[in-house]
C-alpha cells in the first residue's frame, strides 16, 4: 500500500457486532493499560474515552414503530481532521502534527500540558496521561508508516471499520449507494469517515461539525493583527516623528 | 543645574520597570506561543519551560499592574475641561502651533493610556490566570482565548506607541523613569497646573 497518499477509516455502524475487538486490539499495539470501569448493564465500557483508551464502540438504542430493536455500535476516536482545531490553537510547534497520509499525530515530549487542544477540537477527542500529555488515537501512525493497516481495522471481523487510500475509499462508497459519507467535506474533510444509513445525529453526531468560532476568528484576524499592530503602531511613531518631530522643550507653549 | 521637581517616587519607577521587563518577556514569548516559533527553544530551553516562564512572569505582571492602581487610578479617573481641550487638539502633536490648557500631573493622553492599560492589562491578567488554572474547561477556555489574544493585538498597538511618546517624541521625558525628576522649567510647561498645585 502507498505511503503517500491520504489514508481514511470507513466506519459503518451497520456491519458493527459490537464485539469491541478494535478496543482490545487498539489497546494492545498501543501497549495502554487496562482501566478499571463498573457495569452500568450496556455493552459500552469503558463509558468514555480516556488517556489510555484511544477509541471505544458507543452503543446507541434506536428503537423506531418499524424497527423496534434497532442497536447500533459506533466506533468513536480522533476524526483526523485535515483542517484540525487541536493543531490549530496548539502552541508548542510539533506537540501535534500531520504524517504525510494526513493522520493527526503527536510527540508528547513537545508537548507542554496546556490543554489548548480540549478547547479547540469539535469531537471532543483529547485526553491527558498522567505526565499531563495529550494522548488520543493516532490511526497507529507507526504502523501506517511502515504500509501497515491500523490495529484496529485489521482486527475487526465485520469490516465494519475498514481502512485505505482515502480518494479509493470514497470512491467505492460511493460506488456501493452511498452518496455522501459522514465528514467528507467537513474540516477540511475528515480522517475517519462514517458510512451512515440515517442523519448523523441517530448515531449521535453533529450535524455539522466546526473549529469554534473564536478560534477561527483567533487564527484568521487576531494572529495577523499582533504583529501588523506592532509593526504598524512602531512605523506610525517613526512617521510621525519624521513628519512632525519631537516636541522640543524650547517649542512648547 | 536648573531646580528639579519629583515627578515620579522611588516605588513608581522600581515599579514601572518591573512592568516593562515582564511585559517585554511576556510579550517575546507570547509570539513564540503563537506563532510556535520553533527557534525559541534555543532561548528558553523548551517551549515546556517558556510556558513556566510566561506563566510566572504573568503573575509578576500582575503584581506590578496592581500597584500601579496605587499611583495612578484616581487621577486617571478624573476628567477635566482642560482633558476636553487636549484631546481636541490631539495634545498638540500633530502642529507646533497648537496651543494647549495647563494641565495636571497627567494629562488627557496619559490618563487615557493609564486605562486602556489597566483594563487590557487586567483582561489579559485575568484570561491568562483561566488558562493556566482552568485547562479544559472547553467555555472558559474559548472565552478566555479570545480575551488574551484580543487584550495581546490592543497591548501590541498601545505600547510601542506609548514607547516613543515616552522617548523620542517628548525629549527629557525618559528620564523621569530614571530618576524620577524633571527640571522644574519643563514641568512648568507641560504640566503647570500640577506645579501650581504644588507651590513653586
Amino acid at each position: 500500500m502507498s505511503t503517500t497518499k491520504r489514508k481514511s477509516l470507513i466506519i459503518s455502524p451497520e456491519l458493527c457486532i459490537g464485539c469491541r475487538g478494535c478496543q482490545t486490539a487498539c489497546k494492545e499495539w498501543n501497549q495502554l493499560s487496562a482501566t478499571k470501569t463498573t457495569n452500568k448493564g450496556t455493552i459500552e465500557n469503558p463509558p468514555d474515552l480516556t488517556p489510555n483508551l484511544f477509541n471505544r464502540i458507543r452503543y446507541l438504542e434506536v428503537p423506531s414503530e418499524t424497527n423496534p430493536v434497532r442497536w447500533l455500535f459506533v466506533s468513536q476516536r480522533c476524526m483526523h481532521c485535515d483542517d484540525a482545531g487541536c493543531m490549530k490553537i496548539c502552541p508548542a510547534p510539533g506537540a501535534i502534527y500531520k504524517t504525510k497520509e494526513g493522520i493527526v499525530a503527536y510527540d508528547k515530549e513537545k508537548c507542554i500540558g496546556c490543554k489548548l487542544c480540549v478547547a479547540g477540537c469539535p469531537f471532543n477527542i483529547p485526553r491527558y496521561d498522567e505526565k499531563n500529555k495529550i494522548s488520543k488515537c493516532h490511526l497507529c501512525s507507526d504502523r501506517v508508516a511502515e504500509g501497515l493497516v491500523p490495529a484496529c481495522a485489521k482486527t475487526c471481523p465485520t469490516g465494519a471499520i475498514s481502512y485505505g487510500d482515502r480518494d479509493d475509499m470514497l470512491a467505492k462508497a460511493h460506488a456501493a449507494g452511498y452518496q455522501k459519507l459522514y465528514g467528507q467535506a467537513d474540516l477540511g474533510g475528515l480522517g475517519t469517515l462514517y458510512a451512515f444509513k440515517d442523519a448523523p445525529k441517530v448515531y449521535g453526531m453533529d450535524e455539522n461539525p466546526a473549529i469554534p468560532e473564536s478560534v477561527v476568528f483567533w487564527h484568521k484576524v487576531l494572529k495577523p493583527l499582533a504583529y501588523w499592530g506592532l509593526g504598524g503602531a512602531v512605523a506610525a511613531s517613526l512617521l510621525h516623528y519624521v513628519a512632525f518631530g519631537p516636541k522640543k522643550d524650547e517649542e512648547v507653549k | 543645574m536648573s531646580d528639579m521637581v519629583r515627578k515620579a517616587n522611588a516605588f513608581e519607577i522600581l515599579n514601572h520597570w518591573v512592568m516593562a521587563i515582564s511585559f517585554f518577556i511576556l510579550t517575546i514569548t507570547g509570539f513564540a506561543f503563537l506563532f510556535k516559533l520553533e527557534q525559541m527553544n534555543a532561548v528558553f530551553g523548551s517551549f515546556h519551560q517558556m510556558r513556566t516562564i510566561h506563566n510566572w512572569t504573568g503573575v509578576v505582571f500582575s503584581a506590578s499592574l496592581f500597584f500601579s492602581l496605587f499611583s495612578y487610578l484616581i487621577e486617571a479617573l478624573i476628567f477635566t475641561g482642560e482633558d476636553a481641550v487636549w484631546l481636541i487638539k490631539a495634545g498638540g502633536y500633530f502642529s507646533k502651533k497648537m496651543k494647549l490648557p495647563a494641565q495636571g500631573r497627567l494629562n488627557a493622553g496619559q490618563k487615557g493610556y493609564y486605562l486602556l492599560l489597566l483594563l487590557t492589562g487586567g483582561a489579559i491578567a485575568a484570561s491568562g490566570f483561566v488558562i493556566w488554572l482552568m485547562p479544559g474547561v472547553k467555555k472558559w477556555i474559548l472565552i478566555s482565548h479570545l480575551a488574551h489574544n484580543i487584550s495581546f493585538d490592543l497591548l501590541m498597538l498601545a505600547v510601542p506607541s506609548h514607547i516613543y511618546l515616552a522617548t523620542l517624541a517628548n525629549p527629557g521625558t525618559f528620564r523621569i523613569m530614571v530618576y524620577g525628576t524633571v527640571p522644574l522649567e519643563w514641568a512648568r510647561k507641560r504640566h503647570a497646573r500640577w506645579v501650581q498645585k504644588m507651590g513653586f
